[in-house]
């Protein structure tokens, strides 16, 4: 199953946990395990929104805080 | 806990009494091990650091039934792979120490992240008891649990537990004894490995055997070695001798893909005890969002959906916020110039005008659209809160990868719809140097809040009723232009390079008032703090360029330096006022409007939307629209643009880029607008 899910990530494009759970005939949740687990491996590295660098915006505080509850993503080390 | 308590005597170090029967806490961070070994020791613990690591070692007593048991709370590990400190001591503990029992504490809430471990700790000999924590959390996200199914499954003892309310230690004290009595019997189904690569484990323990360290199991070294463990790689290269060696080592090259391989067994093994304990995880929460996404994230009608949403936002902006806007305008910001124009009459003209022009007609002007920005934040903070905007981010991915712009220049990109910064900085994930520095030459090209804002501001004054479909058009176009510019970007640079991102969508929920409540007050502070500061000023020094020298405006500096810009104001359809309006964007975005409160001023009879509709023809205001969302970004973003490429001229070069398209396309709209009869 973890051997599908790097076929799929190493297709490349934009991926979605819940379709890929869907295509691979896995729960979202043990998806999500793999990705972690992808992670500690260095296969995909979390992608770290550079909040830092938003001063001088005038949403700054609420615009990174909303975005880091909304949504996760990973992204392909692969080809770097 | 009646008789399973801490012993009550020392409180000092512990030393662990030989024959003592040992017990080893292992799992991965934050299930709560160090909650549940606290209550079980009590005071009776001793912390220290494990033999040359920094890592804390934490052990301690406790008395079950009569009999004491030492306990070790090892460090919080992911898997027995020999991937950090941690990992290294938990499982050179558990080969060496052989302590009699291991305890494996599970999230019951996440079963599927913290059986990985249990996988690899129920393959070796010592006796394993799976601890089921946090089953409140559990059951408070409406994931119901059937621990005998799980137990009869993994083959172990199975104890569901709350350790923060010492729920459960009863039956944990129960298997204790019956563990240390041996009367429980230990027959744990293992994980499996494919079958290609079962042979290839057969054949490295046939090299191996007989040469493996004390204490390590023969299997468990094969099984790491093709793991690739370093660790265990590094000792067997020592072991054996060089002609086994090396029969091992050209069978781990061939089958490299074993690492993937044998964790993808423990994967499956995951999903089949989950599937066989979990009784209902979720399913009305999960139903509900597979539903809502067969349209909502749906290449084609998700493309409609979005527009749709973004054509709701900029109606609900346009019928609510802006008669409230202009009457802000006309009545507050009207009234108190005309108040202040009475009570000033006899003040120095400086000063009238410094108060009635600069602050009131400038900040004033900004202010009056706090409304339309209150429903902007308050919508988009509805539709992030109950998991929409990973939606709008998903099919707009479609689109981008449909015109040939995706994977890493995307999400920094994606980032821009908040504000520009973000963006700049998000670029930091392209590692080559140039497609990095030309995807910050597009990413302000992406609508910031700021700029939607603006548009929302003026698209009603100058076009009334039509104001939503030139907002859609205008965005439109940026998308446009975007992608356009993202395509060459594509083709020349990543030469159709692709690279996957995975995006874990929420559950759609209920939004909470509070949330966006909160998300609204901060956002609006933060943009009245602005107009307090940034804008004020900006505004004060437009007045000031506007009375000095003489106080006659017809001869100020300001209309000087418009007289002199004006020229290339015109190909736009602009006279000297909007083409200053537009230059003082360039420190923040809503200045445009601040400018024009100075300029065109405003009263209680006419506002200043109405000034500008009998003050501008139709193809005057959509140039002055469309210049608007292509212009150069504000200072911050190019402050940022200078900081990420450490380059003078690649910032000027990313100024000029965009100066020659919004003129360029302002340029072109206008002479079509006036070609059509506008």
């Amino acid at each position: 199953m973890l051997e599908l899910l790097v076929k799929e990530i190493r297709a490349g494009g934009t991926l979605e946990t819940r379709r890929l759970a869907a295509r691979l005939g896995a729960s979202p949740e043990l998806i999500e395990a793999m990705l972690e687990h992808l992670q500690r491996s260095g296969y995909i590295q979390a992608y770290v929104n550079c909040v830092d660098g938003c001063k001088g915006c005038s949403v700054r505080d609420a615009c990174s805080k909303g975005a880091q509850g909304v949504i996760r993503l990973w992204q392909s080390k692969s080809e770097n | 806990m009646s008789d399973c308590h801490s012993t009550a005597a020392a409180v000092g170090p512990v030393i662990l009494r030989e024959r003592m029967p040992l017990i080893a806490l292992a799992g991965q961070p934050n299930v709560g091990k160090s909650t549940l070994f606290n209550l079980l020791t009590g005071l009776n613990q001793h912390v220290g650091n494990w033999p040359g690591k920094t890592v804390e070692r934490r052990e301690g007593s406790f008395v079950v039934g009569g009999r004491e048991y030492g306990i070790v709370d090892l460090p919080g590990t992911y898997s027995l792979t020999a991937n950090s400190p941690e990992e290294v001591i938990a499982r050179e503990f558990v080969l060496r120490e052989q302590p009699d029992v291991v305890m494996a504490i599970v999230n019951a809430a996440s079963l599927e992240r913290s059986l990985y471990l249990v996988a690899e700790l129920i393959s070796l000999s010592t006796p394993l008891v799976v601890i089921l924590n946090m089953m409140d959390v559990a059951e408070g996200e409406g994931i119901r649990i059937e621990p005998d199914v799980l137990e009869a499954a993994l083959g172990v003892p199975v104890i569901p537990m709350t350790a923060t309310r010492a729920a459960g230690m009863q039956d944990f004290c129960r298997v204790v004894q019956e563990m240390s009595d041996g009367e429980r019997v230990f027959t744990p189904r293992l994980p499996e490995i494919r079958a290609d690569h079962r042979s290839t484990l057969d054949e490295i323990l046939h090299h191996i055997a007989g040469y493996v360290p004390t204490p390590y199991p023969e299997n468990w070294v094969a099984l790491k070695l093709l793991e690739g463990d370093t660790e265990i790689t590094r000792t067997m290269q020592s072991a054996l001798p060089a002609e086994k060696w090396e029969a091992v080592y050209n069978l781990l090259r061939q089958h490299d893909d074993a690492l993937l391989a044998i964790a993808s067994g423990r994967y499956e093994w995951i999903g089949r005890m989950v599937r066989a304990a979990v009784v209902q995880p979720k399913i009305g929460q999960i139903s509900l969002t597979e539903q809502l996404d067969r349209w909502a994230a749906h290449p084609l009608w998700g493309l409609f959906i979005l527009a749709g949403i973004l054509g709701l936002v900029f109606w609900l902006t346009f019928t609510l916020g802006s008669p409230i806007q202009g009457w802000l305008d006309s009545q507050v910001v009207g009234g108190l110039s005309g108040l202040a124009s009475q009570a000033l009459i006899d003040a120095p003209f400086w000063l009238k005008g410094l108060i009635v022009d600069g602050v009131i007609g400038g900040v004033g002007a900004v202010l009056t659209f706090l409304p339309i920005m209150i429903i902007f934040f308050a919508v988009f903070g509805l539709l992030e809160d109950m998991g929409y905007m990973a939606r709008a981010a998903f099919v707009m991915d479609n689109v981008m990868h449909l015109m040939g712009l995706h994977g890493k220049s995307f999400l920094p990109l994606f980032l821009g719809f908040g504000c520009n910064v973000p963006s700049i900085m998000g670029t930091r994930v392209i590692d080559s140097k140039p497609a990095r520095f030309l995807t910050i030459l597009v990413a302000p090209l992406v609508p910031c809040t700021a700029r939607m804002a603006v548009v929302a501001f003026l698209a009603p004054a100058f076009f009334g009723s039509k104001a939503l479909f030139v907002s859609w058009g205008l965005i439109l176009l940026s998308l446009m232009t975007l992608v356009l510019s993202g395509s060459l970007l594509n083709k020349t640079i990543f030469k159709g390079q692709r690279s996957a991102f995975i995006m874990e969508m929420p559950l759609y929920h209920v939004p909470n008032g509070r949330t966006i409540g909160l998300l609204v007050w901060q956002r609006s502070v933060s943009f009245l703090k602005r107009a307090g500061t940034n804008i004020l000023a900006m505004a004060l020094v437009v007045w000031a360029l506007s009375v000095l020298p003489n106080g006659d405006l017809d001869q100020s500096y300001l209309v000087q330096f418009g007289k002199w810009v004006e020229p290339v104001g015109r190909w736009m359809g602009f006279d000297w006022r909007l083409t200053v309006s537009l230059i003082t964007s360039f420190p923040a975005k809503e200045n445009a409007i601040a400018t024009m409160g100075v300029l065109f001023g405003s009263s209680p009879e006419v506002g200043l939307a109405q000034t500008l509709t009998s003050t501008f023809s139709t193809a005057s205001a959509l140039s002055f629209l469309v210049v608007t969302m292509l212009f150069i970004p504000c200072m911050a973003t190019v402050a940022v643009i200078r900081q990420e490429t450490n380059s003078w001229g690649w910032t000027l070069l990313n100024v000029a880029m965009l100066l020659v398209i919004s003129v360029a396309a302002g340029a072109g709209v206008y002479h079509l607008a006036v070609a059509l009869g506008f």
